[in-house]
């Protein structure tokens, strides 16, 4: 055995671990390089960055644990920029795991030990505000802060459950929820994932049905995704926008360029471009997880690319290539 | 009788769904809007099902003492066990509203990592594959093998250091040739799903039912 043999057989033992110490050193070092953004997320971010407290978006979160590491910054980034512009927000889930998903993204776009977190007031702590008619956001925070209640240093502003963001969640046959929140959201969803009544909330009287939402953001790790698309987008013409894992991104293409969907979100790359995007609108003061993600992917990516570039070297000068043309021809 | 009901149904069901979807009337809207209540309730039930069937199976194993039984028991504890803590402990661990709930944070500390772990193997195994057998073998291979290398390139920052050139041949690959060939495969399998379904709804397609009255 000569020594592209050796190369060409070589334990992939070895290869695991490069590839274990490749993804951890950039995660140690933080390089943090810059990145330029593309056309198909940049207009998912000025659709949103257009819209205020008079519109309302859906975020689906319609991945499971799997691929959370691609779809969760994604989710979260549209979350904190439509908190940011008031805009209420619209949380399902098309799984039953994704239902916990939902629940984690919510949790740490709300996570006070993050700077620039959004503080919470559930639903039935602002009742009273509610019983006296005041129901917009500027009236809400006015009249909330005049009651002696402080927001943290390091929040960012406060979000009113059922005002700015309503917890809806999984439901079962999740395809055909779309399709009924065509008509009516109250009646797939007469209660919210906390057991607050959808009927009593202000943004679900301003925005009973999709036909009065202005965007439903899908993040997806499958092709969950594509039911938005059946069921919203051409039954009622509402516009949707992806997040989809990288190897799912070439398969929507397509729907970009037919105006199916106004953007996607491909991977790792397309959730950091997003963040890019808000610190560069001021939305965010710094950029988050995929950004940070994106130097290891930078290292695995040229590992993997070195790894072909040797794979072949050693299969066309150690004449393996030969041995197995003659091999096909035996 | 065990297959004329289920194909009357389905049948009755589909060309129903069909046509409402091009009668804009208010009792079109009605068929639709009392479907798509049902459906989400009947699935439910079909979920009941499920664990149903699931628990019987598994408790079969574990009776037969068949191989492997005891994972069985793998699946039976989550399946009632979670459901169960969820229904009789619905608070915190630590009581509050403040830290999460045990079936939370059971979800967070087994479930996600467990499935992050899982895909995350897939890291290891595409790079061990890559070396293995990503082979320039071909004219054709080549081609698929360059086209991997810039988009790979192009989808990470220090591609970047190769100029703008990279990113730009990395977009036009995915924006146009890959475009290119998903729409003629998204259209062949559009066909073949609108003639499958046409298939089932007219009763030429039966597979969809099993072994039931035969």
């Amino acid at each position: 055995m000569n020594f592209w043999d050796k190369m060409l057989n070589i334990d992939r033992r070895w290869i695991f671990l490069a590839i274990g110490v490749v993804t951890i050193i950039p995660f140690l070092i933080g390089i943090g390089m810059p990145i330029t953004t593309t056309t198909e997320v940049e207009d998912i971010f000025d659709f949103v960055n257009e819209l205020g407290p008079e519109n309302a978006i859906f975020v689906a979160f319609d991945f499971a644990p799997g691929t959370q590491a691609e779809c969760m910054p994604m989710a979260v980034g549209v979350v904190r920029h439509a908190f940011h512009n008031d805009v209420p927000v619209f949380m399902t889930a098309y799984f039953p795991l994704s239902h916990g998903m939902m629940m984690a993204g919510f949790d740490y776009v709300t996570n006070p030990s993050i700077d620039g977190y959004y503080q919470v007031v559930e639903f039935a702590e602002w009742a009273h505000l509610r019983e006296a008619g005041i129901t917009t956001k500027a009236e809400l925070v006015t009249e909330w802060e005049n009651a002696g209640n402080v927001l943290p240093d390091n929040a960012a502003n406060w979000v009113f459950e059922g005002r700015d963001y309503a917890l809806l969640g999984y439901a079962p046959l999740f395809h055909l929820v779309i399709l009924g929140m065509t008509s009516s959201i109250a009646n797939q969803y007469p209660e919210d994932a906390n057991g607050n009544a959808l009927i009593e909330m202000p943004m679900l009287n301003e925005h009973k049905s999709l036909r009065e939402v202005d965007l439903a953001l899908t993040t997806a790790g499958s092709s969950a995704c594509m039911s938005w698309i059946t069921y919203a987008r051409e039954k009622i013409g509402t516009p949707i926008a992806f997040g989809v894992t990288a190897v799912m991104a070439t398969d929507y293409y397509p729907y970009i360029q037919s105006g199916q969907i106004i953007g996607q979100m491909g991977g790792l790359r397309g959730a950091a471009e997003y963040e890019v995007l808000m610190v560069e609108n001021d939305v965010t003061e710094s950029t988050g997880k995929a950004f940070r993600g994106m130097d290891v992917q930078s290292a695995d990516h040229l590992l993997i690319i070195l790894l072909i570039i040797m794979g072949n070297i050693a299969y066309f000068a150690g004449g393996a290539h030969k041995r197995h043309q003659m091999k096909g021809r035996g | 009788m065990k297959r004329t009901v289920p194909l009357m149904i389905v049948m009755v069901g589909g060309i129903l769904m069909m046509i409402q979807y091009f009668i804009p009337h208010q009792y079109s809207q009605v068929v639709f809007d009392n479907y798509t209540e049902w459906a989400p309730i009947v699935g439910a039930f079909a979920l009941l099902l499920g664990v149903g069937s699931l628990t019987r199976v598994h408790s079969h194993r574990i009776k037969r003492k068949a191989p492997n039984w005891p994972y069985s028991w793998a699946v039976l504890i989550p399946l009632f066990g979670m459901p169960f803590l969820a229904l009789i402990w619905p608070e915190s661990l630590w009581g509050g509203s403040d830290s999460p709930s045990v079936f939370h944070f059971l979800f967070m500390n087994i479930q996600v990592p467990i499935q992050s772990t899982m895909f995350s193997l897939l890291a290891f195994y595409i790079a061990s594959a890559a070396f293995r057998a990503f082979r320039a073998k071909s004219a054709l291979a080549t081609v698929l093998l360059l086209s991997a290398v810039i988009v790979m390139l192009a989808q990470v920052p220090i591609g970047e250091i190769f100029g703008p050139w990279l990113q730009n041949t990395g977009l036009w690959i995915l924006r146009y040739p890959n475009l290119a060939a998903k729409r003629a495969i998204m259209l062949g399998v559009g066909f073949g799903i609108l003639a499958t379904n046409l298939k089932i709804i007219f009763g030429v397609e039966r597979n969809w039912l099993g072994g039931a009255g035969e």
